[in-house]
């Protein structure tokens, strides 16, 4: 029997009726669409499907869609703004980060829930983290290189927003 | 070395905005209205006569739309060696037996994939098990099972390579040994397993075709083969691919069956494979026994070497052939071998069939010769990189009647290396061990097992009137960068910018044939088609400029940075787009065009240039363990001139992880033709923990025979990365090993036999 | 000097070994067939190659060519 599932996906939000058994990555990519999450094993092997549920990397292929239920997911198409990359995507791209491309999507959303929790990492603390992600191109390298790298980015960015609570010289003459 | 504009220079990825935003459209992400999901009926014995077989029961399942078998089949023989026919020896479906466990019986179309598995356990198949074979020794023998009934003993090619006279140089040599070698097959893995959308219509009898394939070519012909019809009635159209390796260069059962479904219900029809069918019935590299004999002199030098090797190669040849043929002579390179002599066998078995993968024969190849050399060294007593020096060939150098090396710095990284290596690591602690290993490698290849009567590669330009540029050829990027490097060698040559240019590639409808990624071709051969269409367009392009600027015919205008102007004066010169738009006004209206082919010739038998140089590896053994941390990894490589140094340096990287996996974890263990790890829970792929940080020095040279001097880059690099492994091993504890996946219980295993020698040799000694 | 025609087809050569690396890697049935006429066996010829160093499999059926195979004067 069919039951409701709510799901805020990429910020917008779905109502579905699914078979309890619907996994989460076929929620993604059959019912919204979403082609970017990738599966690429049948043993919850390989991150290739990672998203973010809750702030958190999960493998999309492990996860039964009600276990989402309330909740929200974050894909890889969630993550530019418009036109423009996320500094991730940015960090990839000028650091050759990926190939076939295939696992790529399962790298960057792994990449991101970590540096959301740890944004300045060492590269054994990347290699950690991204441990469950196979990737059969690009060796690593140049991932850790494109994390390290995107994390500086991310931190430069930071630096250069106003701080929250403080007053720009702007406000103070309106003021 | 030259200076280009945009050649050498590092270049982000052109399919980099769509890849990291999952935009990118892979076959397996595709859908047609009204489009059926098959899936495939596969045997469960490895050798077995199909008594029967009825569908009845699936075909009234609800949600099942056409089912084919056996009956339904063409009849076409298909199979990449289609210079002999015999050896394209794959049908559609199995008709009167199967062969390996997984071979396709049937395939089911339905409204959804889990109709589909479901109707497939309702087909009743009716077998009689028949003897298999799965070990290559004994399927030779005179009294075994036959797996296809042409090919008595089951000898489904041999190769005989030699030179000199062998016997005399081992006759001359002051020391001669011989080692014998098991070498484990091991799958590609690529991560978007096999897949294909085939739409079929009814109205025209025209088939096409989204396949995850390394070649639109192969695959076109591989289907008119199989279902018997014109190869100009197919179109293959190769979305994004998700990996290859060597592994998708074959027409598979995705792409026939999907076709054959299509054409029975009148809808679209995909096939997705599972990883365990990735894993138990696509191709893989292929497990052989090999046995090699070299004989030195006391200073070194090499004077004679023999080597046969028997391979498993399965059920079928695909590209089999062809990578016994190339094991026989990469296994020379890079090395001056006066006498030399080759025997290989390729059997077939009852199992899943080996074909070409990333290396083509080189990666068992080096791994025996190179282990073998540096146990030479040892007991000669001589450093392991002054024997490769000592034996490097030279510019100019020929193995009679096999290959020439024009470009060569074999030498050069060699020297290179040991400066880099004693400054890099000038102290080793203990149970530390650093090894090395030399090679080479093709840059496409020359002999046509394909049969084709096209030109190798082609390349086709159209000149618009805002001069934007597109450019159409059937080369194929498979995540080795090619997209880029296409890109890259056309704006070079015209004087633009890649963002002037639109590529149309693997799409056989809208281009003229290349052959594939395959064999580190792309770069050179598509490369030299590009150049050679764009430099006719250039050539238009300068003689209107030198019309208009009215200079001496003896003067040479150039094309760069969007001007065509006079390589001694160039502020005398003219726009890009303005001469675009003459030469189109002077074209009565019609766009400019240029089409380039590339064919080797006169270049030996494998290829028209070679890749080389030296890698080695440090590494830490744990003696209590047996566990082996890779740690450090230098390569100092000749690719002639780089195109684009970040993809380069990519499939390094990507090569050495390959190779590693090799040399460390990789293997597919089969029982009674079962293989026992179809999963990445089981089969161990390197992680990024695992993967030591690489570090790659050039030695540039310029190839004759390539665009703007480029070569192969890095394919070659897998080749050296398990055997340099193990001779540091070797080097950190005397541990010698005769097979690849040196596992921590081998690795154990090998320390106690070497400590059991030694003491026994010492208790010899005292007494 | 002297030609030695392969007894199943048109291919010459000079010497026995190299008529026998030559017969050996033919493939039609012809070629194995003719083999049995002279009581060897392609199998054990092309096993006896391949797994032994040296030449054994080429030598013994060069041995055989000896005896067969038809001479070619010179042109």
């Amino acid at each position: 029997m069919k039951r409701e599932l709510k799901i805020v996906v990429n910020g917008e939000s779905y109502d579905f009726y699914i078979e309890p058994k619907t996994l989460l990555v076929q929620v993604i990519r059959e019912m919204l669409g979403f082609k970017g999450t990738h599966q690429a094993c049948d043993s919850s092997s390989c991150a290739a499907c990672t998203v973010i549920l809750d702030g958190k990397a999960v493998k999309s292929c492990s996860i039964l869609a009600l276990q989402a239920n309330g909740k929200e997911v974050l894909t890889i198409e969630g993550l530019a703004d418009g036109p423009k990359l996320h500094p991730i995507q940015q960090a990839f791209i000028d650091n050759w980060a990926f190939q076939c491309g295939f696992c790529t999507s399962g790298q960057i959303m792994g990449a991101k829930a970590l540096l959301d929790e740890n944004p300045d990492p060492t590269r054994e603390e990347i290699q950690s983290a991204m441990d469950g992600h196979i990737c059969r191109c690009t060796g690593y390298n140049m991932i850790n290189e494109a994390i390290l790298d995107a994390a500086k980015r991310l931190q430069a960015q930071k630096n250069s927003q106003p701080q929250k609570g403080s007053r720009s010289a702007k406000s103070e003459e309106v003021a | 070395m030259r200076e280009y504009s945009i050649i050498g220079k590092p270049t982000p990825n052109v399919d980099g905005p769509a890849k990291v935003t999952g935009e990118a459209a892979y076959t397996i992400d595709m859908t047609l209205p009204n489009m059926l999901h098959g899936k495939i009926l596969r045997s469960p014995y490895p050798h077995a006569k199909i008594i029967s077989i009825d569908i009845s029961k699936a075909e009234k399942f609800p949600g099942v739309k056409g089912i084919v078998t056996g009956k339904d089949s063409p009849g076409g023989r298909y199979g990449l060696w289609r210079r002999f026919r015999e050896l394209s020896d794959q049908e559609c479906l199995a008709t009167d037996k199967v062969r390996y466990i997984g071979d396709p019986v049937a395939a089911v179309a339905a409204i959804n994939e889990e109709i589909a598995e479901r109707a497939l356990d309702l087909i009743e198949v009716e077998y009689e098990p028949m003897p298999a074979v799965f070990d290559p020794i004994e399927a030779i023998k005179e009294d075994a099972p036959m797996v296809h009934d042409d090919f008595p003993s089951n000898i489904n090619a041999t190769r005989h390579i030699e030179w000199g006279n062998v016997d005399d140089g081992f006759a001359k040599a002051d020391y001669v040994r011989e080692d014998r070698y098991v070498l484990s097959p091991a799958h590609p893995c690529c991560m978007e397993v096999h897949n294909s959308l085939a739409s079929f219509d009814k109205g025209t009898g025209r088939l096409t075709v989204w396949s995850s394939t390394q070649s639109p070519y192969f695959l076109q012909q591989g289907l008119a083969d199989a279902l018997k019809m014109r190869e100009g009635d197919i179109r293959v159209i190769k979305p994004h691919v998700g990996g290859g390796y060597g592994g998708k260069n074959s027409t598979m059962p995705d792409s026939i069956l999907s076709s054959m479904l299509s054409m029975k219900t009148g809808r679209p029809v995909k096939i997705v494979f599972n990883r365990d069918e990735e894993f138990t019935a696509t191709e893989h590299r292929t497990g052989q026994h090999m046995a090699i004999k070299i004989g030195l002199k006391k200073d070194g030098t090499i004077v004679a070497m023999e080597v046969k090797t028997i391979t498993n190669g399965g059920a079928f040849t695909a590209l089999g052939a062809t990578t016994l043929y190339l094991t026989g002579t990469f296994i020379t390179m890079p090395y001056k071998i006066p006498n030399y002599r080759y025997d290989g066998v390729r059997a077939y078995t009852n199992t899943v069939w080996g074909t070409s993968i990333r290396g083509f024969g080189a990666v068992p190849a080096k791994f025996i010769s190179e282990t073998q050399l540096d146990r030479a060294a040892h007991d000669l007593g001589i450093d392991p990189l002054e024997i490769r020096l000592k034996n490097a060939v030279e510019p100019g150098y020929q193995a009679p009647g096999q290959y020439t090396f024009e470009s060569c710095a074999i030498k050069p990284c060699i020297e290179k290396m040991r400066e880099r290596a004693k400054e890099k690591w000038p102290k080793l602690a203990k149970d530390e061990g650093i090894g090395y290993s030399a090679f080479a490698y093709m840059s496409g290849g020359i002999f046509n097992w394909i049969d084709t009567p096209y030109a190798y590669s082609s390349a086709h330009i159209k000149v618009n009137i805002d001069g934007t540029v597109d450019l159409y050829t059937q080369a194929s990027d498979i995540g080795q960068g090619h997209n880029t490097v296409a890109a890259m060698i056309c704006a070079e040559e015209l004087g633009i910018g890649i963002e002037d240019i639109r590529l149309h590639l693997g799409d056989t409808a809208h281009t003229y044939t290349d052959l594939g990624a395959w064999g580190s071709r792309e770069t050179l051969m598509n490369g030299n088609a590009i150049k050679d269409a764009a430099g006719q367009v250039k050539n238009k392009l300068i003689e209107i400029a030198r019309l208009k600027l009215g200079e001496n015919i003896a003067y040479d205008l150039v094309a760069k940075n969007k001007r065509v102007y006079l390589e001694l004066r160039p502020e005398r010169g003219l726009s890009y787009y303005d001469l675009v738009k003459d030469a189109i006004k002077a074209n009565d209206g019609v766009p400019i065009v240029g089409t380039g082919h590339y064919t080797p010739h006169n270049k030996g038998m494998i290829s028209p240039a070679y890749g080389m140089g030296v890698m080695a590896i440090k590494v830490k053994v744990d003696r209590e363990t047996g566990h082996v941390e890779a740690q450090d990894v230098l390569v100092v490589h000749d690719c002639g001139q780089v195109i684009n140094p970040l993809g380069a340096r990519g499939q390094v990287e990507g090569s050495v992880h390959m190779g590693l996996g090799y040399g460390m974890c990789e293997e597919m263990p089969m029982d009674q033709g079962m293989v026992l790890n179809p999963e990445f829970v089981d089969y161990k792929i390197l992680r990024t923990r695992d993967m030591p940080q690489i570090e790659i020095l050039d030695v540039p040279t310029y190839e004759p025979n390539g665009p703007f001097g480029a070569k192969e880059a890095a394919e070659a690099t897998i080749a050296p990365t398990a055997p340099a492994f193990a001779n540091a091993v070797y080097a950190a504890c005397g541990a010698e090993f005769y097979s690849n996946v040196l596992k921590p219980e081998k690795v154990l295993k090998a320390i106690r036999e070497k400590e059991a020698k030694e003491k026994a040799t010492s208790k010899a000694k005292s007494n | 000097m002297a030609n030695y025609r392969c007894p199943m087809c048109r291919k010459i050569c000079s010497e026995h070994l190299d008529l026998a690396r030559h017969y050996l890697g033919q493939t039609d049935k012809k070629h194995k067939e003719w083999l049995k006429t002279q009581g060897l066996s392609y199998a054990k010829l092309i096993t006896d190659q391949v797994t032994q160093f040296g030449n054994k499999g080429y030598q013994d059926l060069a041995d055989v060519l000896k005896k067969t195979a038809t001479e070619v004067k010179d042109i």
